[in-house]
């Protein structure tokens, strides 16, 4: 083989070598971009099981507060009847403790000198003119603090509803325009209500406490825009061939993830102690529990929170066959 | 710079020259000159091999970056061919490079060191493509436009009226298609 031949033979080679790593290259840029793909899909699944990982947890353990509320509610239900009772027997007992010593006052003038001494220093002995002045201070303050223990256990007992009564076939966007109706002089001159309510399928619920969801949602969304630029609620809804969805939307304060983990938590409340019962949300999750629906929140500080409802649309027909 | 870059260059001098030649360009050097197309390698290797090249050839640099830039567009259209598929016309070719080429190019590469283009068309017949890159590499912008243009069959002329290299913080590049 002559010299110009073995050249030749040299370029054919490295020629095809060239075309060979070429290819090889191809590949490796052909597998990474496979790897890559196949990473962002991993990624995104990943975060959707945190996000659903999330909502789980969350999820059970509104369902374990809602069991523990619903035992606790019960326990504290039969001591407050009997106490109920009672300080209602106390109120009818002390008027004829009143009339007793009305009448012990009238007759001690017909007693001798040294007896109505005695039964004078056993009134100022035992304070009895402060007792009657005080005693029905006590009865009301005490009627009053028992209300409210009743009112917190009828609280309790909303958010671990289980009950399906009183549902009937029902628009929720009337149910809407009603409880907007009902906040009217509360939201007028304070924010600008945007409705974009489109009629959407009728559901089978219970309007009463659905109203009360919404009504719990725009109260706070109004809470949320006070002293804000603009405040504006939107409330918005429409549907799936399979689900009902009302948003309600305000461009407040909005909030931060560690409170959008537990709003729905009973008693957990950011306003100031005494402004809020901290029952509202978690009363709303119970009752779209109920509704076999899901409630959830979308926010970001500085900038709003919206609530989605989402309610079934089939369970129409399926309580309305179970109830007959 | 990525090593299909040094690829492509090495192509271009054997195509031009010889074998020969590269092997000389690449004596002079204190790199190794072994290149990768997917590996990474400092700026300043291609710089010194053109700056090599122009003294061997006698083209002016600036001459050679373009021309390098006409023949950079055909290896890398030969090595990409589904870009180019993918856009029927040159104008929607070159609106593709920063949000799908580009895009694509990241996928694969970490830190790719991208140059920035932003478009406008102020008429049918013109697009302007702004050009940002901290390597200032205009001209080799200039020459692969020129190279797909080629490659498109499409007569087109560009001005370059702000220059990075005459103190602008951009390039413009102002595409006319005849």
């Amino acid at each position: 083989m002559d010299t110009q031949d073995q050249e030749n033979a040299y370029k054919i080679a490295y020629e095809r070598e060239k075309r060979a790593r070429l290819k090889a290259e191809d590949l490796l840029e052909t597998k990474a971009r496979e790897i890559f793909l196949q990473n962002d899909q991993l990624r995104e699944n990943y975060d959707l099981l945190k996000k659903q990982q999330s909502i789980i947890l969350q999820n059970d353990k509104l369902a374990t507060i809602g069991t523990l509320a619903a035992g606790m509610a019960h326990e504290i239900n039969n001591p407050l009847a009997f106490v109920k009772s009672n300080i209602e027997s106390l109120g009818r007992y002390h008027e004829s403790y009143s009339r007793l010593v009305s009448f012990i006052k009238e007759v001690s003038t017909h007693l001798p000198e040294a007896e109505q001494n005695n039964l004078k220093a056993l009134f100022d002995e035992e304070d009895i003119d402060f007792i009657q002045e005080d005693l029905p201070d006590l009865m009301v303050d005490t009627i009053e603090g028992l209300t409210r223990v009743r009112d917190i256990v009828m609280n309790l007992r909303s958010f671990a509803r289980t009950q399906s009564s009183d549902r009937c076939a029902a628009h929720v966007v009337d149910g809407l325009h009603s409880t907007l109706k009902l906040l009217n002089s509360e939201l007028k001159n304070a924010v600008s209500v945007k409705l974009n309510l489109a009629q959407v399928h009728e559901i089978y619920c219970n309007p009463n406490a659905l109203n009360q969801v919404f009504l719990n949602l725009i109260i706070n969304a109004k809470h949320a825009t006070e002293g804000r630029e603009n405040p504006t609620i939107e409330i918005t809804s429409r549907d799936t061939p399979s689900e009902v969805i009302i948003e309600v939307t305000d461009n407040g304060c909005g909030m931060p993830p560690e409170v959008q983990k537990e709003i729905f938590s009973p008693f957990y409340t950011t306003k100031p102690v005494g402004s809020g019962t901290g029952m509202g949300l978690a009363i709303a999750y119970g009752i779209i529990k109920d509704h076999e629906g899901e409630i959830s929140v979308k926010s970001t500080e500085g900038q709003g929170t919206t609530f989605t409802i989402t309610l079934p649309i089939h369970a129409t027909k399926e309580i309305e066959q179970t109830d007959n | 710079m990525k090593g299909v870059i040094f690829n492509v260059l090495e192509e271009m001098v054997i195509e031009q020259y010889n074998m020969q030649t590269w092997n000389e360009i690449l004596a002079s050097q204190t790199a190794e000159g072994i290149y990768t197309a997917g590996e990474s390698y400092p700026d300043e290797e291609l710089f010194n091999l053109v700056a090599t090249i122009s003294d061997k050839t006698d083209i002016p640099v600036e001459t050679l970056v373009g021309a390098f830039g006409e023949r950079l567009f055909e290896g890398l259209a030969a090595r990409n061919p589904s870009f180019i598929e993918a856009e029927p016309t040159l104008k929607g070719f070159l609106k593709s490079v920063h949000s799908v080429i580009h895009m694509e190019v990241r996928k694969l590469y970490e830190n790719p060191n991208l140059p920035d283009f932003e478009y406008a068309e102020d008429a049918d017949d013109t697009l302007l493509m702004r050009y940002r890159s901290p390597r200032k590499l205009c001209i080799l912008a200039e020459g692969l436009i020129r190279g797909a243009a080629h490659h498109y069959d499409t007569l087109i002329t560009i001005d370059h009226p702000v220059c990075m290299h005459k103190g602008a913080e951009h390039c413009d590049l102002i595409v006319r298609f005849l």
